[in-house]
């Protein structure tokens, strides 16, 4: 019993990075129908950032986050301006391989930059061992999972209530509608961009802190698509549940049907929800199919 | 533009060429290809050696992304299980090496309807993910099947000979290389002007409107993920002749994204623009080396501590680029300049 609830515990706090990096992906992809598969790295720059400023400026937690999440927005403005903007018009497979290209350039910029050995980095937080219900976590995961809630709670209330929540919202289900209405569809995919840099610097943060700052944090990208597929491709909140799940299926999987499944469990996952049920958990129904 | 030249019956418009000249250039160039050996050293030829591998990936990844449509992110993959069913065959079966290579692509072809048969029923994105997927699942499967595959230890490739020669280096290897990038370039012109090559175009431009022409799409999706995967397979089975050695981290992420690079780059659905690409970004890197060794001793050592760095910014940087101004690609350049070329001075 002990082994199952350590098993559900630490499948949750990966679960929750999952999550957090999937709903940077669920955001663009629903107000620009593309791909990001540079999410991962995003990711990881801003990871490195953070590591960057909470060395030279000893600031705790609290303020860390406060700092990183404006500067990797900016960074966020600065790639769509840059490499997505002008590909606008393009077909979608031109946009998606352009993303795939700046994936590696900012895999190169980022080891280039720091180099490629690890470090460790608690941003600013104890590493003493908290008991709940008998469960022990350490403080940094107990972050990673209240990020993830407060992440969510604002993302919705965004999109639900706030004037520009409910612009994305409307490009999502229909961009020509919502340009002839006069919402400026520009500016919507940038606010886009911006928004998933500032959540992917909460994920790379606290993941980071959870594990170690290595230049391997990209490949968490490509590990939170099964959370956003199952999740459904543009649902914001279904992606951040999508990625609780898949922490659990590849934890519980690797404890009970050998070793090694928590790298592949997630893609076995994709190619079932692919096959069976292509618009994931909460999707709309709409996915292209022959 | 050639005046006075007229396309009587449907059997010309699908020829190769019907132009002497092209004939003749192709000629020139093979024989170059064929005395080469001879011209360059060994250094050389190896990165030669590595391009033409190079060609017979891109060339088949483009039937299957640029003239079908199906976007793969899953090279990296097919050209595990070509190269791995190679290296155990040769090593652990002691197959002779003219029957392992057809066997890589047979294994790495199966494979892919196994990969096929889910991905049916998407596309665009949806199978680029499916693809990658499966590209992870089967190098998990080869880092733990240890009892068939070495797991984690790797294969070392030996006794690879055809006629007495070993073919796992200097010329013999050039030779069997060649041959078959001659082949593949050939099947893949011929492909493309059969019906199957005709039916994936289709698919690719409306696959709504070619299911409506009577065309199978079950069929040539499979057909046209067999037929690439076979080729795939063969350039796996060739890289590792090459390497002498395979373990999975040969077979990366990176190298999926530098195979749609090179189609990208060359430009999607164009043949000569596979093997245009591919020639292009495998000496890419050798440039980057001259281009930094030029530079006083500081940036050449920059050089050596990031070179995979260096390389994988630059693959980014070029798709990026193409994409942006040139999504013709290498050929669209080609064209343009031959079209300039040959109505200078009017502008058209």
């Amino acid at each position: 019993m002990d082994f199952l609830m350590l098993l559900i515990s630490t499948g949750l706090v990966s679960g929750a990075a999952y999550g957090l990096i999937a709903m940077g992906f669920a955001l663009v992809y629903k107000s620009t129908g593309v791909v990001n598969f540079a999410q991962g790295e995003i990711v990881m720059l801003t990871a490195y950032i953070a590591f960057s400023i909470a060395n030279g400026l000893h600031l705790s937690f609290v303020p860390l986050v406060l700092v990183t999440i404006p500067i990797s927005m900016l960074i966020g403005l600065v790639l769509e301006r840059i490499f997505i903007r002008p590909m606008l018009g393009e077909p979608v497979f031109a946009i998606v391989m352009a993303t795939v290209g700046l994936a590696v350039i900012l895999r190169s910029a980022t080891i280039m930059i720091w180099g490629s050995e690890p470090f460790n980095f608690t941003a600013g937080m104890s590493t003493a061992v908290i008991k709940l219900g008998g469960i022990p976590f350490y403080p940094a995961q107990l972050y990673l999972m209240a990020a993830l809630g407060m992440v969510v709670l604002a993302i919705w209330l965004f999109l639900r209530f706030s004037r520009y929540g409910i612009a994305m919202r409307a490009v999502a289900a229909n961009e020509t509608a919502a340009l002839l209405t006069g919402v400026s569809v520009n500016q919507v995919h940038a606010l886009a961009w911006m928004l998933s840099s500032g959540i992917a610097a909460v994920a790379g943060l606290l993941f980071a802190a959870n594990f170690k700052l290595a230049p391997d944090i990209w490949f968490q990208g490509l590990k939170s698509f099964p959370a956003v597929i199952l999740g459904g491709m543009d649902s914001v909140t279904g992606a951040a549940l999508g990625g609780l799940i898949i922490g659990l299926i590849e934890n519980l999987s690797q404890g009970y049907i050998g070793e090694g499944m928590r790298e592949i469990a997630g893609f076995i996952v994709i190619i079932l929800v692919l096959m069976i049920r292509p618009y994931g958990l909460f999707g709309s129904r709409d996915i292209e199919r022959v | 533009m050639r005046t006075g030249h007229f396309k009587e019956n449907p059997g010309q418009l699908v020829a190769l060429s019907d132009s002497r000249v092209v004939w003749t250039w192709f000629a020139g160039m093979l024989c170059v290809m064929v005395l080469a050996p001879f011209l360059i050293g060994n250094y050389g030829l190896t990165l030669v050696v590595s391009s033409l591998i190079a060609i017979i990936g891109a060339v088949a990844l483009n039937m299957l992304t640029g003239q079908t449509g199906l976007i793969s992110l899953g090279q990296a993959g097919f050209l595990a299980v070509g190269a791995y069913s190679n290296a155990l065959l040769l090593t652990d079966y002691h197959w002779p090496v003219w029957l392992t290579l057809p066997a890589s692509g047979l294994i790495a072809a199966l494979i892919s309807l196994l990969v096929g048969i889910p991905s049916l029923r998407l596309k665009g994105l949806y199978l680029a993910i499916t693809t990658l997927a499966f590209s992870f699942i089967i190098s998990h499967v080869i880092l733990y099947a240890e009892g068939v595959t070495h797991g984690p230890n790797g294969v070392f490739v030996k006794g690879a000979t055809i006629f007495g020669y070993d073919v796992q280096k200097g010329v013999p290897l050039y030779y069997l290389v060649l041959g078959l990038t001659v082949a593949t370039i050939l099947a893949a012109l011929n492909i493309s002007r059969t019906r199957i090559g005709r039916a994936w175009m289709a698919i690719r431009d409306h696959d709504i409107a070619a299911r409506v022409m009577g065309i199978d799409l079950v069929r040539y999706k499979l057909l046209a993920f067999a037929i690439s995967s076979f080729f795939v397979g063969i350039a796996g089975a060739l890289m590792s002749l090459q390497l002498r050695f395979v373990n999975v981290d040969v077979f990366a992420l990176i190298l999926s994204i530098e195979a749609l690079a090179i189609i990208i780059l060359g430009g999607l659905g164009s043949i000569a623009g596979a093997v245009l690409g591919a020639i292009f970004l495998s000496f890419l890197p050798e440039t980057l080396r001259l281009f930094f060794s030029m530079f006083a001793d500081e940036k050449s050592a920059l050089f050596t501590d990031y070179v995979y760095e260096i390389r994988g910014a630059a693959y980014g940087v070029v798709i990026v680029l193409f994409l942006r101004f040139k999504p013709e690609g290498l050929i669209g350049v080609w064209k343009d300049a031959r079209k300039y070329w040959s109505n200078w001075p009017l502008a058209y």
